[in-house]
């Protein structure tokens, strides 16, 4: 028999050992991209009417990785570069500020060389396109995809590989990051504590230094921060909060639920990590885009979540 | 008044609205995913905090309805978790706590007032207006019977020493304020909060 200072496992099984104190901000690590395109492959096979679609989003998500760990950037933040902004509470990525810096357009044709051999005719033209464009229509691109504006006709089918590249290129950064930032002051907590980018979902988790603890998923970066549940992330009010899913034949369709708030009339999704332990924020949302469909045609709830894998039309 | 950040758009995801999005533009034509739609059915489920009724830890809960608030009229209770955010529990439940749910439909859950008279064995059912009416009428018997202006010294005490008050830890905050003030007022001393009940 093991003795009362052991580390809570016995024979039976194991107990918790602390007060679990979650992480208030937590940075994406290296193999973000690599999940994602995994869980983007059994998401194809579990929605088989999107499967072409979540096909080309996984490759492209492998891609991500591959630029994300392959490649060197052409530059990188002296060590102490975001140590003021970190003491004083104020979001180290600001990509208002550091998109002049990086050179992520090296990252974009980068994803465009990985995806060459794996894409079908119609996506081929997009490569194209971009490959044709230049540096300052590039640049036009990337700031729609920052100021979650739809974009033209022309250029929207391209917006979701540009804002691939610069998911590599954030994600990248916050490596460099020494430390997460503190917890986001209550006036900009519904905004990325990193970047200021909106959120994507948010993702109730499942290990138990954090069992059933929800945060918010940057659209751009991926750090996560925390939000209490049943709690709107845009009014922050919790009175008139429904979760929403989908059913299919009586049982729950994708670890997904819109979590939607009748103060507001506004839902962001809120994807379910007990249920199925590799679901992914971004993965999920583009995944469950029926469930989307089915609320706007209920009409009740606008989204407010951002995915810029998936630019709409405004 | 602090002013609120907002960074965040609203929009409203239709079939018109996926024709023309970066999917259909991509070249993946939106039909079979719009298609889909029919095989599902849209469940809803409201989610509201609460604190434990047990003990006098008070943790956190949240606790799961059926219904989506507009067409369903009743709310049935389905599942309970601990609130992960809850500072005194941190989303842990006792069993006792984590059992809430046959607590909540038990067959044998008091939902009215009964009484059960001296000399009888039979819990007789009342109304509200009936059981306040005769917890008033006998506290007020009772306190103008045995009300004590003066102990045997001749000291001024106004007590009234044969009613007691039991309150319980299900209490609030708020409650508990109201208990002492209803009880001193009337010049009970025996009062006791009892956490385990």
């Amino acid at each position: 028999m093991k003795g009362k200072g052991g580390a809570g496992t016995h024979e039976f099984g194991s107990a918790p050992t602390t007060i679990m104190e979650p992480p208030q901000v937590v940075l994406p690590d290296e193999q973000l991209f690599s999940r994602r395109a995994l869980r983007l492959r059994e998401l194809m096979v579990m929605v088989p009417a999107m499967d072409e679609f979540l096909d080309f989003m996984g490759r492209l998500v492998q891609a991500q990785q591959q630029m994300l760990s392959g490649r060197e950037p052409a530059w990188r933040p002296a060590a102490d570069a975001f140590e003021p902004a970190l003491a004083h509470g104020m979001p180290p990525l600001g990509f208002q500020a550091l998109r002049r810096d990086i050179d992520w357009q090296a990252d974009l044709s980068g994803i465009l060389d990985a995806l060459e051999l794996h894409v079908g005719q119609r996506q081929r033209e997009l490569l194209d396109a971009l490959r044709k464009s230049s540096a300052a229509e590039l640049e036009a691109i990337a700031d729609d995809v920052f100021e979650q504006r739809p974009g033209s006709e022309a250029t929207r089918g391209l917006m979701p590989l540009v804002a691939a590249a610069l998911q590599v290129a954030w994600v990248r950064l916050t490596q460099a990051l020494p430390s997460a930032p503190q917890r986001p002051s209550a006036e900009a907590k519904l905004l990325c504590p990193c970047c200021g980018a909106p959120p994507v979902a948010s993702v109730v988790h499942n290990e138990p230094y954090r069992s059933g603890v929800r945060y918010l998923h940057c659209a751009l970066c991926a750090t996560e921060w925390h939000l209490e549940r049943v709690r709107c992330s845009a009014c922050e009010r919790g009175g008139k909060l429904l979760y929403l899913g989908l059913e299919e034949d009586g049982k729950p369709f994708l670890p997904v639920q819109a979590e939607a708030c009748g103060e507001c009339a506004s839902y962001l999704k809120i994807v379910l990590r007990q249920l199925q332990g590799r679901a992914d924020p971004v993965a999920d949302d583009l995944a469950s885009l029926p469930l989307d469909l089915m609320l706007a045609e209920e009409g009740r709830y606008a989204r407010s979540g951002y995915n810029p894998l998936l630019i709409l039309d405004a | 008044m602090s002013v609120r950040v907002s960074r965040r758009q609203f929009l409203k995801f239709g079939a018109a609205g996926l024709g023309a999005s970066s999917m259909a533009m991509m070249g993946f034509a939106p039909d079979q995913a719009l298609a889909s739609v029919r095989h599902f059915k849209l469940s809803g489920a409201k989610v509201s905090r609460n604190i434990c009724t047990y003990c006098s830890v008070g943790c956190g809960m949240l606790l799961y309805a059926r219904g989506d608030g507009a067409i369903n009229s009743h709310d049935h209770i389905f599942h309970v978790e601990g609130d992960p955010d809850h500072p005194v529990s941190r989303g842990s439940l006792c069993p006792r706590g984590a059992g809430v749910l046959d607590f909540i439909r038990s067959d044998s859950r008091v939902r009215y007032p009964q009484v059960r008279e001296p000399g009888t064995d039979e819990w007789k059912r009342i109304s509200w207006d009936d059981a306040l009416e005769r917890i008033v009428r006998m506290m007020k018997d009772d306190r103008d019977r045995n009300f004590e202006t003066h102990d045997e010294e001749g000291h001024l005490v106004n007590r009234w020493m044969t009613t007691a008050m039991v309150a319980a830890s299900a209490c609030t905050n708020e409650t508990a304020y109201l208990t002492q003030k209803i009880t001193r007022a009337l010049g009970i001393l025996k009062l006791d909060n009892q956490a385990r009940v």
